[in-house]
């Protein structure tokens, strides 16, 4: 965020530092680490809970596993035909992500470059996408993709989730175009480099910081996508990691360390990604939020 | 080709797959559920026009109504919880120390994880035997308030809304901290020197400086409570007895589950209708801001 404030910050304590201000500000970090604590809890009740037996569940609900077991997570993993939903969440995650990234840089470069005629229509067509309540498109496209023999197939997930990724997408490639200087491209095309030279050995390189925003908004939009996967994809054999799940809340509701133990596996993917790239995931889905 | 020929292609090679996968996955649905609306289909054989049955038959059904009573709800909820608690951590945490960053990670968190791993831990929190919130009620004395929090059908709408609530803090979060970031360090040294300091300058100074900030939020709010279906669909199934239905379980429930195809479109088409009638509401919101 603004480094501005933190440059004037330290100053403040030291100037006049009643004992009144002191016990404030540690009431106000007791508050804030409360907080922090209850929002991070029920994970941290997920993992524990994980590594115990049902007995020990039921018994120590809430305290560290005395016995950690692992029996839950292989179980879990071979019930849940986990392996192969993380499988299924890879390929359509990255093939969708791949087509992402294509489809969206290239309007992107245009859109951000050169006045047309269209532009403007262009820009409040794709603004309409991020207004279209998504979960109204699931009956039309079920039909859609039922007439067109793609149900029930990666395809099924992989285009429509492009789709819906396209609008935010372009929207933050554009704008981070809009800030290269136009001077660098003017000259590569006086040297001859061609459009497309241009675009894909100048300008997207250079935009590679809002294509890995893009990039890290798709993979976790993806991964964690539930209502598509739900009604477009049937067979056991192409199901995602979220349907996965689903299998321990119906069938094996009453046996918590198994559940415990799926989800705790589910979410360590998407954790490790947001440890590492917290901050652009913070910026970019709240640009992303602002436009909607 | 001429100079501008080759540009005018390259334009178009640029702009038309993109846009092309978004119109025809994205865009394309929403007509097309309007047209399904107005036929019977159950999955087999022809579609036989219908007429407006269809879309008279939702709009006299009690249970539409009642799906979207629950929704305001959550948008209430998310405007009176994820707002306030947003606002009061963002005035607590807007400088950047570590302890203040590792706060808003632990806040932004739950917007990484899967909708159905926040569904399936809440669905323990609530659980009436084995859940946190009974445990902890009992814990400080008040065993009189312990309840089957996702089935009693005064206050489970409510209990759907905390995850909600819980989840969604985070970017409110961030937007609040940049806002009360961005504001001109000369403010606060006037209002230092007039004597405004704690709760007056909170409600004097800061809260009508970030004003515009807020009402964009309360806006997403809206938006943001219209995308609601993974959650309560794992939750309760927008049960028990529909009480916890919302527009979009309830397009859902009577369309898959009974191979009612048309009349899910009527309900998607409807669900259109219903949030292009709050984006407008939004937008006077935001109209009243600029001319005021």
């Amino acid at each position: 965020m603004k480094q501005l404030s933190a440059a004037t910050a330290p100053s403040l304590p030291g100037r006049r530092r009643s004992p009144a201000k002191a016990l404030a500000g540690s009431i106000r970090n007791v508050v804030l680490a409360v907080y922090s604590l209850l929002t991070l809890y029920p994970l941290y009740w997920l993992f524990v809970s994980a590594f115990k037996t049902n007995q020990e569940f039921f018994q120590h609900p809430y305290s560290l596993p005395l016995k950690p077991v692992l029996a839950n997570i292989t179980r879990a993993w071979e019930l849940g035909h986990m392996g192969r939903a993380m499988v299924n969440s890879a390929i359509v995650s990255v093939i969708a992500l791949a087509l992402t990234l294509l489809l969206a840089a290239l309007p992107a470069f245009v859109l951000s470059r050169y006045n047309f005629r269209l532009k403007g229509p262009i820009l409040a067509f794709l603004l309409l996408g991020m207004l279209i309540p998504i979960h109204s498109t699931l009956v039309p496209l079920f039909i859609m993709l039922n007439r067109i023999g793609m149900l029930d197939t990666y395809g099924a997930l992989i285009l429509p989730y492009t789709a819906f990724e396209l609008s935010i997408s372009i929207f933050i490639i554009s704008a981070y175009m809009s800030s290269i200087p136009k001077e660098i491209e003017e000259a590569a095309l006086i040297d001859g480099m061609g459009y497309w030279g241009v675009l894909f050995r100048l300008m997207l390189p250079l935009a590679a910081p809002a294509l890995a925003t893009v990039a890290i908004l798709a993979f976790l939009r993806y991964w964690n996508e539930f209502a598509f996967a739900l009604v477009f994809i049937n067979s056991q054999a192409l199901k995602t990691l979220p349907l996965s799940l689903t299998i321990f809340s119906d069938g094996f509701g009453t046996d918590y360390g198994l559940t415990m133990a799926a989800m705790a596996v589910a979410v360590v993917p998407t954790i490790v990604v947001y440890l590492i790239f917290q901050e652009q995931i913070m910026k970019g889905m709240v640009a992303g939020a602002v436009k909607g | 080709m001429t100079n501008a020929g080759r540009l005018r292609s390259f334009m178009v090679a640029c702009l038309v797959p993109g846009l092309a996968v978004y119109a025809l996955f994205a865009i394309v649905p929403i007509v097309w559920s309007a047209y399904y609306g107005f036929f019977d289909w159950s999955g087999i054989g022809d579609p036989k026009f219908a007429g407006w049955r269809n879309y008279v038959s939702v709009i006299q059904e009690p249970l539409f109504w009642r799906a979207l009573k629950n929704n305001i709800i959550v948008v209430f909820a998310s405007i009176l919880g994820q707002l306030p608690i947003a606002l009061v951590l963002a005035l607590l945490v807007n400088r950047n120390t570590w302890f203040f960053r590792a706060v808003r990670s632990a806040v932004f968190m739950p917007m990484v994880l899967s909708t159905v791993v926040v569904a399936l831990i809440w669905k323990y929190i609530y659980h009436p035997q084995i859940g946190v919130l009974n445990y902890a009620l009992k814990l400080i004395g008040l065993e009189s308030w312990t309840m089957p929090w996702l089935s009693d059908p005064d206050i489970n709408m409510y209990a759907v809304a905390m995850p909600i609530i819980w989840a969604n803090i985070g970017p409110y979060l961030i937007i609040f901290i940049s806002a009360i970031q961005n504001l001109p360090s000369e403010v606060d040294e006037a209002a230092r020197l007039d004597g405004a300091v704690g709760l007056r300058k909170l409600v004097l100074v800061t809260l009508p400086m970030i004003w515009d900030t807020i009402k964009v939020t309360v806006i997403m709010c809206i938006a943001g409570s219209l995308k609601a279906f993974d959650l309560v669909f794992v939750m309760t199934h927008g049960g028990p007895a529909h009480t916890t239905e919302l527009l979009a379980t309830y397009m859902y429930n009577s369309t898959f589950a009974v191979y009612r195809y048309g009349y899910g479109s009527a309900i998607s088409t409807l669900i259109v209708l219903v949030s292009a009638v709050l984006i407008v509401f939004s937008q006077l919101l935001m109209n009243r801001r600029s001319s005021s």
